[in-house]
């Protein structure tokens, strides 16, 4: 076994000794129009509790589902209207960020480089941990259709989608955004051995292993930077693999 | 079909909401500046200083504060504002471009929630059943707050102060503007949020106007309390004592911030404006071709060092 797939295999490992014991409350509030919205905790590796928004459709399943990977940044916003009308949707939030940061707070910007200095104590490794679990909570509800689950966001969904087989689609708005800090390490510690910590997180490396469609923002699909036009073409090629009718955000009301 | 540029917003103006505001900056304590470099935030061309000061009801807010390297005179000051759910981060390219750079976090971001944390989504709803107890009452204060204290720190020339960011960053700036006109010589103003509040919470079910759409789904008997506040705040009802130049962008298919209450914006002030609209963006409101034209707006206005 190379140590790529050692390494992983640790992390699977390790996820594994911690159960989820998912624990859903209704979020009345959220539950806005034609679906029902829950907060969700559940634990991931060494027993940090992280937490999702989960929208479940009304009506009889099983529906389509998606998985939304938080972004780089403190706050994730719950999943748009209509991501609900259209899917299960559960959008996480890992270790450190906003609603997930008790008894660990990331900092940004910092949080990029925490611990790069070693692939076993760089933090991104519990917190690809952290988006397995979302997958494994999410393909484990009874009201998704197991044939049609997407992830969505930046590289963490080829990470995520690479370790959990069983997505439909995969779509990535690229590498994680944490390039001016790597830049900020580099300067301060010029022998960091941040490369090679990396190494291990490459998307390429990891999204051999998918097999299905990948849809990647910079080479799969050229940015025209008018994000209404770019969003209603990434949003519909996500539609068609999930079978939904694909919908702008400007019209969704 | 929606037309934005056809549509109209307006908003009542409180009988007492110069009183108001001016009870709300009255008395504030000392802003106490502190300035600690931070040597792995600073290279060879910018140092980053962390930069803690005191704001309404005593709250000791962050910013981060980026300067060039070994400048020479007065530099021109920017107030960089975040966007609802981002950070700031260090603003070294404004600073790398012979500005003094100063990027605040209000209440509630990190580094400024130890006492005030009312997370997100909750920060748009945060008592908004009160005008007097809003939790933006006290944002709003550490915004401006943050510009007096620009014009005050050593290198700063207060006659060349703007401000500048998008979204809440856009709306914010409008208010600072208005709340700071003798201070304030440009504001650059992209897809600005908190502008025609009420009306924009029926035009969108994008974050953040979302969040008052769900406290009222639980809350409904408190629409006439919570429409009351939000006049106290809107962007619409500061906008008319904004006297300097504005630069606004927005994307006619913003989802996020309608466009009409953008176009609301423009309208409603009365000193020199420019707008840029862009038909097929939404959130972004032609950022990859707008920025040039922000920063080439103020440089003319604030004239940094080359």
């Amino acid at each position: 076994m190379s140590a790529f797939d050692e390494y992983w295999a640790g992390v699977d490992k390790d996820l594994a000794r911690f159960p989820a014991r998912p624990v859903l409350t209704p979020a009345r509030a959220r539950s806005t129009g034609p679906f029902t919205c829950y907060d969700v905790r559940l634990s991931g590796i060494e027993g940090h509790r992280i937490f999702g928004f989960l929208s479940i459709p009304d009506g009889d399943g099983p529906f389509p589902a998606v998985l939304e990977v938080p972004r780089y940044g403190s706050v994730n916003q719950p999943p748009h209207y209509r991501e609900r009308l259209r899917y299960v949707v559960f959008s996480l939030m890992h270790r450190g960020q906003r609603l997930a940061d008790s008894p660990f707070r990331a900092h940004y910007p910092g949080l990029f480089t925490l611990g790069i200095e070693s692939p076993a104590t760089y933090v991104y490794r519990a917190i690809v941990a952290d988006c397995l679990r979302g997958a494994e909570f999410l393909f484990s509800r009874p009201e998704v259709d197991p044939a049609r689950v997407g992830v969505t966001g930046d590289d963490l969904a080829v990470l995520t989608a690479a370790r959990r087989p069983g997505f439909a689609a995969v779509r990535t708005s690229g590498p994680i955004e944490g390039a001016p800090e790597l830049d900020d390490h580099l300067r301060a510690y010029p022998d960091s051995a941040a490369a090679s910590t990396l190494a291990f997180f490459d998307s390429a490396l990891h999204e051999r292993s998918i097999t299905a469609p990948v849809l990647r923002v910079g080479r799969d699909y050229d940015l025209t930077h008018e994000d209404a036009t770019d969003d209603t073409a990434l949003d519909a090629w996500l539609a068609e693999r999930l079978g939904v009718r694909a919908m702008t955000r400007f019209d969704a009301r | 079909m929606r037309d934005p540029e056809s549509a109209t917003i307006t908003v009542e103006r409180p009988a007492d909401f110069d009183e108001f505001w001016a009870d709300t900056f009255a008395g504030l304590p000392d802003p106490a500046p502190e300035l600690t470099r931070v040597p792995h935030l600073s290279d060879d061309r910018v140092d980053t200083f962390d930069l803690r000061f005191t704001s309404y009801q005593g709250v000791r807010i962050a910013a981060w504060f980026c300067v060039p390297r070994d400048a020479q005179g007065p530099l021109p000051g920017i107030l960089n504002i975040p966007g609802y759910i981002s950070e700031p981060m260090p603003p070294r390219g404004f600073a790398e471009r012979g500005y003094a750079a100063l990027a605040i976090a209000p209440r509630g971001k990190l580094r400024s929630n130890e006492v005030f944390n009312p997370g997100y989504p909750g920060l748009l709803t945060h008592d908004i059943a009160d005008h007097y107890t809003y939790g933006y009452r006290g944002f709003y204060v550490d915004t401006v707050r943050a510009l007096d204290v620009l014009a005050g720190l050593p290198g700063v020339d207060p006659d060349r102060l703007g401000v500048q960011g998008s979204s809440q960053g856009g709306g914010l700036g409008v208010v600072t503007a208005a709340l700071r006109p003798e201070l304030v010589k440009a504001v650059a103003c992209g897809a600005p949020y908190l502008c025609g509040i009420r009306e924009c919470v029926g035009l969108t079910r994008s974050y953040p106007y979302e969040e008052i759409t769900e406290y009222l789904h639980v809350h409904p008997s408190h629409a006439e309390d919570v429409w009351r506040t939000v006049a106290y705040y809107d962007g619409l009802n500061f906008a008319p004592a904004v006297r300097a130049p504005i630069l606004i962008y927005l994307g006619l298919r913003d989802d996020v911030c309608p466009p009409e209450s953008g176009l609301a914006l423009h309208r409603a002030l009365s000193g020199p404006k420019e707008l840029h609209t862009f038909p097929n963006s939404g959130h972004h409101a032609g950022l990859h071709w707008i920025f040039p034209k922000v920063e080439a707006f103020l440089d003319q206005h604030l004239e940094p060092l080359s």
